[in-house]
This record gives C-alpha cells, sequence and structure tokens, in this order.
C-alpha cells in the first residue's frame, strides 16, 4: 500500500501543476475528449462496410445496395474529418496553452530565486528545463492525450470486433504487432541512452572548435593548425562511432516497423485463407481485417512510443518540479527611502563552500553624495563588496550599514532602490539599444534616453549600427564590442536615475579619450549621488573622496588620490606606469 | 526596424548545384550509395510482390473449388512466399538502415573535418567578421543537417518519385477505368498539399523565429539575473518573456489549426477516394468486368500510393533546412585560406632558425578597405638582436604594425623581409615557427598550465616548460598551485592575475625559442607583479632575439635600441631614447606629459 502512496506522490510531484494548468482549459479539453471515442466509432464502421460490400460484390448483389453503402461511407468519412479535426485543434491547442503557462510560471519564479542558487545553477541546466523538459510535458498533456486516448478506444473495441469475427486470424495477426509494439519499448530507451553520449561526443567537438576559433590568433601565429587538426580529428572519430554505435539499433528499429504490416498481413494470409478454405469467415471478412487491423498500426506505435516517453516525461516533470521547490529569497524588512550613506565595520565574508575570505576586516565610511574608488587586481575583493551593498549575498549581522541602518534590516528590494549598477561585463538583452538604455525605468521619454546615450558617449557608435537606437543587439541581432556594451550598461545605469551608482570596472575596454569624456560628463551630472567606483585604471578614481587598495580580500592602502601618491606605496607605483602608458599611447586593455 | 520576430535563415531553395558540390565529398563512398539504391528498387519489387501473391491467395486456394486438403496445400504455399517476401524486405530494410547511416556518418565527418580546416585556415580578416560561436554552429549543427541530405533525403525521394510512377503503371495495368479515377482525384490532394505547404512554412518560419527569440531571451534572464536584480526589474522581465513566450504560442497555435486541417481533408479526400473506387470496382465487379481479386489487389497497391505522397511533402521541409545548412557550409568551405598559396603552387623559400634575424619595413603601406588606411610608407629596418620600441596614440597603427611580421595579415603595399626576404616568398610554417607573438593578455586554453604553456605540444617536454617558468619568474608560483603544472585552467583563466598572466605569456614564448619575437606590451595593473620582475622576465624573453615591442613602459622605451613614433599610420620620428628625446618634438613631448602627472 505505501510503496503505491508514495508512487501517486511522485507522479503528483511530476504532473500535479501541468495537470492543474491543463484544468484551466477544461472546455476545449473536455470537447477534444468527447470527440476522441466519436471519431474511433466513426473509423470502426467502416472496415465492416467496406467488407460487407465485397461480399456483396461477390455474391452478385445490386447496385442499388452498393449505392446506400457508399453513400454512408462518405458520410462516415466526413464525421471522422470533422471529429478528428475538433479533437486534434482542441487537445493540442490546451496543451500549447499548458506549455506557456508552465514556462511563465517558471521564469516568475525563477525570478525570485535568491543568489546563491544561481552561483551554483548552471545556465544550460536551467534552459534545458524551461524548454527540454516543459516540451516533454507538452506532449503527454497534448498529443499523447489525443493519439493515447485514440489508441485506447480504438485498440480494445477493433480487438473485440475483430475477435466476434473470428478468433484464430485475430490472434494471428496481433501477434504481428505485439513485434511492433515490443520493438518500440525494448529499443527506444536503449536509442536514448546513446544518443545521449553521442550528444556528450558532439560537445566535446563544439567546445575545442569554439575555443579554435576564439583564440585564432594563437593557434594561427604559432603554427597550431596542425595540432587542432589532429586534435579535431580524434573527437570527430569519437563522435562518428558514438553515432554509428547506434545504427545497428536504428536499422534494426526501421526494419521491423517497416515489415510489421507484412507480418500483419502473413497472419491474416495463411491464419484467415485457412478460415475462409474452412468456410468460417467470407473474403468480404477477410478483407474487413485488413481495414481493422490498418487502423491498428498507428494507435500501437503511438502505444510503444507512449511507454517508452513516459519515464521521460516523468523524470522531466520531476525536474521541473525541483525548479519549483527551491525557496525564493525573501523580500521582508524596512521599506525606508534611503539616501546613500555607506559604512563598513570589520566586515569579513566568505563565499559558501570557499575556505579563504573574499573579504576580511574591511571598514570605511562614505557620507551620502562622497565618491568611493575601490582598486585591486583579480580576486581582490572588489566585485564582493559591491554585492554586498547589492544584498546579493547576506553580510554579518552589524557589518554593513546604509544611512546607518543595518543592509539586514532592510527590504532588499527596497535597498536596491537606491543602487544604480554598471558591472564589467555588462548583460545585454536580444532587444533593441533603446530598450536595453531604458531597461530600468518604465515609461522615459526618448529625450530621456537620448540624454542618457549622450552622457555616456554612446552617441558616437549610433551612425555606425544600422537603425541607430532601434538596432537589435545580441543573440539574434547585432554583436556589440565589450566598450559599446559597457556604455550601453552606463547608459542604462544614468537613465535609472538612482541616488548612488555603483561602477564595477564599466569603463575597462573603453578608450582613454572616451573614457574621459564620460568622467567629465558623469562629474557634471553627477549632483549629490553617491558613488562606488572598482576599477583597474586609476584616473578613474583619482577624483574620490576615499580610495580603498584592496589585495586578496583585505585594504592594504587607502586615502585619497594625493594622500595615496605621497605615501609612495603600490597605488604609487601603479600610478606611475599608468601614466606612462598612457603617454606613450596604450592605456586600453585589449585594445585592437 | 527590422522585425525581430522573423527568421533570418535563409529560405534553403533545393538547388541542384549544391548536390555536385557535394559529390566530391560522396565521392569515396559511392559504392555505398550504389548498393543502397539498389536495395531500394529490389525493395520496391517485393513490396510490389506482396499484394500479387495475396491476390492469387484469394482467386485460387479461397475462392477456388477442389478438396479442402489441395486448397490449403496450396494457401501453405501462398503463405510461405509471402512470408520469405516479408522476410527478405526487412533484412534489405536493416541493411538499407546500415548502410545509409554508414555512408552518411562519414561523409558529414569527411565534411566537418574539411570545414574545420578550412576556417582554421581563414584569415584574421575573416575570422574579425565573425563570431566563435556562430563559426561553430556552422561546424556542428550546419554539418549535421547535411546529413539529412546524404543519408537519406535525395536518394529516397528520387526514390519516391520513382516508386508513385511505377505504382500507377502498375494500377494502370490492372485495370486503366479504376486507375485513371485514382489519378483524377490526386490533383485535389496535391493541391491540397500544396496549400498546405506553404501555410504550414509560413507557420513554422514564424515558430523558428519566435522560438529563437523566446530561447535566446530564456538564457539571457538567467545570465543577466544580477543585472535584473540590481534594478528590481524582476517582474519587468517575467513580463517581457511572458510577451514572447506568448507570441511563440500564437505561432505554435497557427500550426496546430493548419495541421489539423490539412490531415482532415487529406485524410477525408483519401476516403472519399477509397469510397468512390469502392463504387466504380463495385460496380466493375457486379458487371464481371472484375475478379474480387483484382479488386483487392488494386485496393493493396492504391495504399502503396499514399506513403510516398506524404512522406514527400514531409521530406520538402527537411530537404529545405539542409539545403539551407549547405548554402552555408558551402559558403564557408570557399573561404580562401591565409597565407594564399604561392603562384603555381611553388612552395616557399625554406627559412630555417638561425638565429635573431634581420626584420625589414620596405615602404609598407596597409588598409583594411579602400577608405581604411593603416599604415602608410612605414620604412624601418631591426638589426639581428635588436629591440625596437614602437609607440604613439591609440588607433596608430601598432597592432597592425606587429601583426604584418608573422603574417596573420600581408602588407598592401611595400615589403616586409625577414633576412632579407619577402616573408611572402618564405614557406609560412618555417616563418611562423621563428615568429612568436605575445599578446596583451595572454589566451588561454581550456587545459592545464602545461598545455598552456607549451600549447599542447607533446614533444615539449616539462623540463624545458619549467626552465621557461623558471626562466620568466614564475615558477614558484606554478609550484604553489595544487596540482602544479598540471593544474586545470578555467574559461578564461580567472584565478591568474594580470601580472601572472603576462608572465605566462613570455613562458610560452620562450618554450617556441623563436627568433623574431613580436610583443604587445601589457598596461601596469594594480596587482602587478613587482615591476623588477616583470621587467627582467621581459629582458629574458628579448635576449638574443629581433623583437618589435608596442611599448607602455618608459623602462622598456629607455632599454630598446631605436624608439618608433608611430601617428596616423606614419612613422613621425625614428630614433633611440636619449636622441629623440635631445630632439624636443612627439616624443619628448609624452614623457614630459607622463611626468606633468606623476
Amino acid at each position: 500500500m505505501l510503496p503505491r502512496l508514495q508512487r501517486f506522490r511522485s507522479l503528483r510531484r511530476a504532473f500535479g501543476r501541468p495537470t492543474a494548468l491543463l484544468r484551466r482549459h477544461w472546455g476545449r479539453v473536455a470537447i477534444g475528449a468527447a470527440l476522441v471515442p466519436a471519431h474511433a466509432a466513426a473509423m470502426l464502421w467502416m472496415p465492416r462496410l467496406f467488407g460487407d460490400a465485397l461480399d456483396a460484390m461477390a455474391a452478385g448483389g445490386d447496385r442499388s445496395a452498393l449505392l446506400a453503402t457508399c453513400r454512408l461511407l462518405l458520410w462516415l468519412a466526413l464525421a471522422e474529418a470533422v471529429t478528428r479535426y475538433i479533437s486534434r485543434q482542441t487537445l493540442v491547442d490546451a496543451s500549447r496553452y499548458v506549455e506557456r503557462d508552465l514556462k511563465d510560471a517558471l521564469v516568475a519564479h525563477l525570478q525570485r530565486l535568491p543568489m546563491r542558487w544561481y552561483d551554483r545553477a548552471r545556465t544550460g541546466d536551467v534552459t534545458s528545463r524551461l524548454t527540454q523538459d516543459v516540451e516533454l510535458v507538452r506532449f503527454v498533456m497534448g498529443p499523447l492525450l489525443l493519439h493515447g486516448g485514440s489508441a485506447l478506444c480504438l485498440l480494445p473495441a477493433g480487438m473485440w470486433l475483430m475477435l466476434g469475427m473470428d478468433v484464430p486470424v485475430t490472434l494471428a495477426s496481433l501477434g504481428g504487432f505485439a513485434v511492433l509494439f515490443l520493438t518500440m519499448r525494448l529499443l527506444v530507451p536503449k536509442l536514448h541512452g546513446w544518443s545521449k553520449k553521442s550528444q556528450e561526443a558532439i560537445a566535446e567537438v563544439s567546445q575545442r572548435a569554439q575555443e579554435d576559433f576564439a583564440g585564432i590568433r594563437v593557434v594561427q601565429q604559432f603554427g597550431l593548425v596542425e595540432r587542432e587538426r589532429a586534435a579535431m580529428a580524434t573527437r570527430n572519430r569519437r563522435y562518428l562511432l558514438a553515432n554509428l554505435r547506434q545504427t545497428r539499433l536504428r536499422a534494426l528499429m526501421h526494419a521491423l516497423t517497416h515489415s510489421t504490416s507484412g507480418l500483419v498481413m502473413l497472419g491474416v494470409l495463411a491464419v484467415g485463407g485457412w478460415q475462409v478454405i474452412d468456410g468460417a469467415i467470407t473474403v468480404g471478412q477477410l478483407f474487413q481485417f485488413t481495414g481493422y487491423l490498418g487502423m491498428m498500426t498507428f494507435p500501437l506505435e503511438i502505444l510503444g512510443w507512449t511507454v517508452a516517453t513516459l519515464p521521460r516525461a516523468y523524470a522531466a516533470g520531476i525536474r521541473i518540479a525541483e525548479l519549483f521547490e527551491e525557496q525564493p529569497e525573501p523580500d521582508a524588512g524596512d521599506d525606508a527611502s534611503l539616501r546613500g550613506g555607506l559604512r563598513a565595520d570589520g566586515l569579513t565574508f566568505t563565499y559558501p563552500g570557499s575556505a579563504e575570505p573574499a573579504l576580511a576586516d574591511v571598514a570605511f565610511e562614505l557620507p551620502a553624495g562622497g565618491k568611493l574608488g575601490l582598486v585591486g587586481g583579480v580576486g581582490s575583493g572588489k566585485s564582493t563588496l559591491l554585492a554586498l551593498l547589492l544584498r546579493y549575498y547576506d553580510p554579518p549581522a552589524g557589518a554593513l550599514r546604509v544611512d546607518g541602518r543595518d543592509v539586514l534590516t532592510l527590504r532588499p528590494s527596497a535597498l536596491r532602490r537606491l543602487f544604480a549598477y554598471a558591472p564589467q561585463e555588462p548583460f545585454l538583452f536580444s532587444d533593441t539599444v533603446a530598450a536595453n538604455v531604458a531597461f530600468a525605468r518604465d515609461g522615459a521619454s526618448a529625450a530621456e534616453v537620448d540624454a542618457a546615450v549622450a552622457a555616456a558617449a554612446l552617441g558616437q557608435d549610433l551612425p555606425a549600427l544600422k537603425d541607430g537606437l532601434a538596432t537589435v543587439v545580441g543573440e539574434r541581432g547585432v554583436t556589440l564590442s565589450g566598450g559599446q556594451k559597457q556604455r550601453v550598461a552606463l547608459a542604462r545605469a544614468l537613465l535609472s536615475d538612482r541616488p548612488a551608482l555603483l561602477l564595477d570596472d564599466t569603463m575597462s575596454a573603453v578608450d582613454p579619450a572616451t573614457e574621459a569624456r564620460i568622467l567629465r560628463g558623469l562629474a557634471a551630472r553627477r549632483g549629490g549621488r553617491t558613488m562606488v567606483v572598482a576599477t583597474h585604471r586609476l584616473s578613474v578614481v583619482a577624483d574620490a573622496d576615499l580610495i580603498l587598495v584592496l589585495d586578496r580580500g583585505r585594504v592594504i592602502e587607502r586615502g585619497t588620490h594625493r594622500e595615496l601618491l605621497a605615501h609612495g606605496g603600490r597605488y604609487a607605483a601603479a600610478w606611475r606606469l599608468q601614466t606612462e602608458a598612457e603617454a606613450l599611447g596604450g592605456g586600453t586593455e585589449g585594445a585592437a | 526596424m527590422s522585425d525581430p520576430y522573423a527568421d533570418d535563415a535563409p529560405e534553403g531553395r533545393i538547388q541542384l548545384g549544391f548536390l555536385a558540390r557535394l559529390w566530391p565529398f560522396a565521392r569515396p563512398y559511392r559504392r555505398g550509395f550504389t548498393a543502397c539504391l539498389g536495395i531500394l528498387f529490389v525493395s520496391f519489387a517485393l513490396e510490389l510482390l506482396g499484394p500479387w501473391v495475396l491476390r492469387q491467395a484469394i482467386d485460387g486456394p479461397m475462392r477456388g473449388a477442389g478438396p479442402t486438403d489441395e486448397r490449403l496445400r496450396a494457401l501453405g504455399w501462398h503463405g510461405l512466399a509471402f512470408l520469405g517476401v516479408t522476410l527478405a524486405g526487412a533484412g534489405l530494410g536493416y541493411v538499407y538502415g546500415l548502410l545509409t547511416a554508414w555512408n552518411g556518418q562519414r561523409v558529414i565527418r569527411d565534411v566537418r573535418r574539411a570545414l574545420f580546416d578550412r576556417l582554421l585556415r581563414a584569415g584574421l580578416s575573416f575570422h574579425e567578421k565573425q563570431t566563435a560561436g556562430k563559426l561553430t554552429t556552422r561546424v556542428t549543427s550546419d554539418v549535421e543537417n547535411l546529413n539529412e541530405l546524404i543519408a537519406t533525403g535525395v536518394l529516397q525521394s528520387v526514390f519516391d518519385l520513382l516508386k508513385i510512377g511505377g505504382v500507377l503503371v502498375v494500377l494502370f495495368w490492372l485495370d486503366v477505368g479504376l486507375a485513371l479515377f485514382t489519378v483524377a482525384t490526386t490533383p485535389v490532394v496535391i493541391a491540397l498539399s500544396l496549400l498546405f505547404r506553404r501555410n504550414a512554412q509560413r507557420a513554422y518560419r514564424a515558430v523558428r523565429g519566435r522560438l529563437a527569440l523566446q530561447n535566446a531571451y530564456t538564457a539571457e534572464l538567467i545570465g543577466g539575473v544580477r543585472t535584473t536584480r540590481a534594478y528590481g526589474r524582476e517582474d519587468a522581465v517575467a513580463l517581457r518573456y511572458g510577451e514572447r513566450n506568448g507570441a511563440t504560442n500564437t505561432a505554435w497555435l497557427a500550426t496546430v489549426f493548419h495541421f489539423s486541417v490539412f490531415f482532415s481533408l487529406v485524410d477525408l479526400a483519401l476516403r472519399a477516394t477509397t469510397v468512390g473506387l469502392l463504387w466504380f470496382g463495385g460496380t466493375a465487379v457486379l458487371d464481371g468486368s472484375l475478379q474480387p481479386g483484382q479488386f483487392v489487389q488494386f485496393w493493396l497497391y492504391y495504399g502503396l500510393l499514399s506513403g510516398p505522397v506524404k512522406e514527400l511533402g514531409e521530406k520538402y521541409n527537411v530537404l529545405q533546412a539542409a539545403f539551407a545548412s549547405c548554402e552555408r557550409v558551402f559558403g564557408l568551405l570557399a573561404e580562401p585560406a591565409f597565407p594564399p598559396p604561392r603562384p603555381g603552387g611553388a612552395p616557399g623559400l625554406p627559412s630555417p632558425r638561425r638565429g635573431a634575424a634581420r626584420v625589414e619595413f620596405a615602404a609598407v603601406d596597409f588598409a583594411y578597405g579602400p577608405h581604411a588606411e593603416v599604415l602608410r610608407g612605414v620604412s624601418f629596418a631591426a638589426e639581428p638582436g635588436q629591440t625596437i620600441a614602437v609607440v604613439g596614440p591609440t588607433g596608430a597603427g601598432k597592432t597592425t604594425l606587429l601583426g604584418l611580421v608573422g603574417r596573420l595579415r600581408d602588407a598592401t603595399g611595400g615589403s616586409v623581409r625577414l633576412d632579407g626576404v619577402d616573408v611572402r616568398d618564405l614557406d609560412p610554417a618555417q616563418l611562423r615557427a621563428r615568429v612568436a607573438y605575445v599578446a596583451q593578455d595572454l589566451f588561454l586554453f581550456t587545459g592545464t598550465v602545461l598545455d598552456n604553456v607549451r600549447l599542447f605540444d607533446p614533444t615539449v617536454d616539462e623540463a624545458k616548460v619549467w626552465a621557461a617558468l623558471t626562466t620568466v619568474g614564475i615558477a614558484d608560483f606554478v609550484r604553489s598551485l595544487p596540482q602544479g603544472l598540471q593544474a586545470p585552467v578555467a574559461e578564461r583563466g580567472g584565478t591568474f592575475s594580470q601580472g601572472q598572466r603576462q608572465l605566462l605569456a613570455f613562458a610560452r614564448a620562450l618554450v617556441v625559442d623563436p627568433d623574431v619575437l613580436v610583443l604587445d606590451e601589457a598596461t601596469a595593473s594594480i596587482d602587478s607583479e613587482a615591476e623588477a620582475r616583470l621587467q627582467q622576465a621581459l629582458a629574458a624573453a628579448l635576449r638574443g632575439r629581433t623583437a618589435l615591442v608596442v611599448a607602455h613602459r618608459l623602462s622598456t622605451v629607455r632599454a630598446a635600441d631605436r624608439i618608433l613614433v608611430l601617428e596616423g599610420g606614419r612613422v613621425v620620428e625614428d630614433g633611440d631614447h636619449r636622441t629623440l628625446l635631445a630632439r624636443g618634438g612627439r616624443y619628448a613631448g609624452m614623457l614630459a606629459h607622463a611626468a606633468a602627472r606623476a
């Protein structure tokens, strides 16, 4: 009893939510489901009429009876077409709606999951749940309902009709179908396993190719072409072998499915012929049998697929349920209006699963409207500090305060409303440049967008884009350069018009002259905004009220630009070298 | 504004010209393809044989007179014959499946290999216009689509057409009147199919375009979660996703409609035809002009027709996608290799390693296009072992100049010479073995530290790698990694500081031991290694070689034998540090500017 209960529970876990969504379209489902048996009945009536007609022909019946039969058959054909049309349309439509609603619900849920969940999640895994897994579940909710339901009506009824006519012929011809069913049942799961292996093999090909193309300069200049060709040949061969391993199975399936109708006909011919000679049935009835059997091939194939697909759909349903079961980030706390005074006391933070702290004993105070510069290398903790300010992670109690209030007591969404944030690797959505700039604010006017674009020095690039601000960027549009993306992110931050601005190495790919222009513009427009700027390039923070030099999570130097130069430490040395580089003409990392 | 929902994939017209271009790849496997075609013909014959046996059984033993025993025995023979036909069909089907897969997989392996090779050899001017992601798709999915064409597509479609013809011939042979009737109804089915195909294609195009957009957005809303969260735009993003989801849904529903209508109408048309057959055939049987067995045979043959007709419609879409891929793949296969082969296929002049070389630029011009001149009349010579520093503002053409020595690009005017010979006359492989390029930022491949330093060349032993690491002064750091040389390098190498990457780049160059080093010096970062160590490493890398350095450090220009000041693609000053400083020109101005800010 208990295992059955558990099985029911896990089935509910996998399909409960989609079923609830399907229920919203109950009208469609009811009509479709009601017409499935009607369709089957129309179909099953026909062979009988054909068979009788054939016998009547052989016995020399009259034309009027034949005409009446033909007329009835035409009506049945019409009924068959209409019921099939309506049931297909209603049920498959319903499944498409379930797919849409399920995806919407999933995305809305994902938007609320905490950042630490995203740190663990792999994009590919989540997208595959959102696409392939949902598609599998949809398949169960729609086409399977239609074809499976149809099969469940046609098979027993057809079998009952056939058994009523002649038992041996029925058994013999169904034997042929058993082969088909078993083929599907046994071979399809194996095929899935092997497809997975070949997927993995092609993924390796893809990954290597991607790297070689990305690093084509190194590949060509260091004469790696031959070596990479050989490495690729090995992967390509592995993929070939993985595919060839499937071929025997595929060929077998192909051969078996194609010979099924032959085997069925053999049963009809041999056993049916014997029954005809015995006088148990007529040739017309034999003909009637072939009619029934012809109707069963497709439902049986579908049933085979269903049996093979259900476990996979179940697994997909569970994977989707797992996402829904993740706890969203609680959005609770004080809904204060903040000005942007920042203060850290003994701020130490270690990422979950990491041994070393990302920030250790960091302390500073910045009044609202001040500018804080964070400088340091890769992994020094700059970005972590920004992430804590945005409360992507929880700092220790009392260690980080905004306007004197512990960030832990503030409602996360209220805290985030304080900041406009432009990261080093900015994220652009596949949308127009204008929509990306206006991302943070609903109903921004064209003039406001233009102003932000101008302030981020993005205007100079627009003429080169084919549709200006309306150019679609990203995956299916124009690819922007790193510097252009950074300036879009900056324009986005400026347009959001928040009290504080967080820039995380936002101009690393922008050339120095443009950067200087942007900085002048920013200084002029800044007003009373608080600014926190993390950077490699020291000129960006030279005018900051306070500069922290971070190294592996610790503050190793602090002060204003002047104080740090006078101190003669790391900052001063780096400043001298960067000034030289700028004078000699370089200055941008990765400039062409 | 362009419609973001439109599918940008080319329409993929069915062009037989592509088949001719595919032929060289299929040629080595022509025997396999011939065998497949042969099998198809035999299976077709078997398919025709089946109903004939059935007719014989009906008109013979079943309906015939005579003792039951004899009739049963005759039926047994018919049954055996039918079994034979079925088994032979299954066996042939199996072999056919194997052969098509073997042929197809091998052909696409060869195409993929050729395409990958082409792309690796294509020039930088090509790669600068492409993204790695798009090229990867060409090598993987597009080549995969060709399989449809090679393995089953063409062969099967041609065969389906033949089969339809063949069955029609048999139908006419059996009974002209009934055959004429069936032929008369086929235009209806064909018209329906054509109409459906046009509508369904449009609907599927809409689905593809919208789904691609939606899926892109799916990945983006996960990747962009920090941005969304920072601006509190969770609801807006979910809404935007919902719009795209809804758009895809609408497109799907259109396909559902077309399919529901089409399948129902085609079923109706086919059923109506069979009812008609029954009427005309029935009256013929009643007239005594047709045997019932003949009628059944006709009926069964007619059934053979519907399969290929339906299949052709389905195949068309697949073939179309395959031809679209074909177009893209062959477009790339036509991409010329860089460096281009020498005229007449003559091999390049040998250029073995012989120690520091003389590098000479003689009135070199370079332009990316008609109005994109980058270098104009650049002339200078680096004597063996000399270091030449290049300075000048962004966009002056410094990096382009570096690329000309090892032929990442070719000069559009003038000549770049190595030991007096134009680099275009040298054997490209030997040239590139003599010239190493060190970029500002080390490009890291997924693999280990060892892989990245010796660039996957197993002939370089670890001792040599350690020696290089020691020379540039990063051996201690590598030793401190948990797995030492075998430490994995993650994508983009996030674990290494800027300075460490620079040192590893020097080590990579040292392992290659080039005669000429072209180097883009990295700007100092706050996490730079101690400056002294970087300078030592640079000195070690330059020792005993001719070097061209885009310099970002005063210490580097000071130590150089010669400094070129590049502006607007021209050399505006040329001389050593002292001379240029004394001249009080552009170079002196640059240094004064630096001194004033520091």
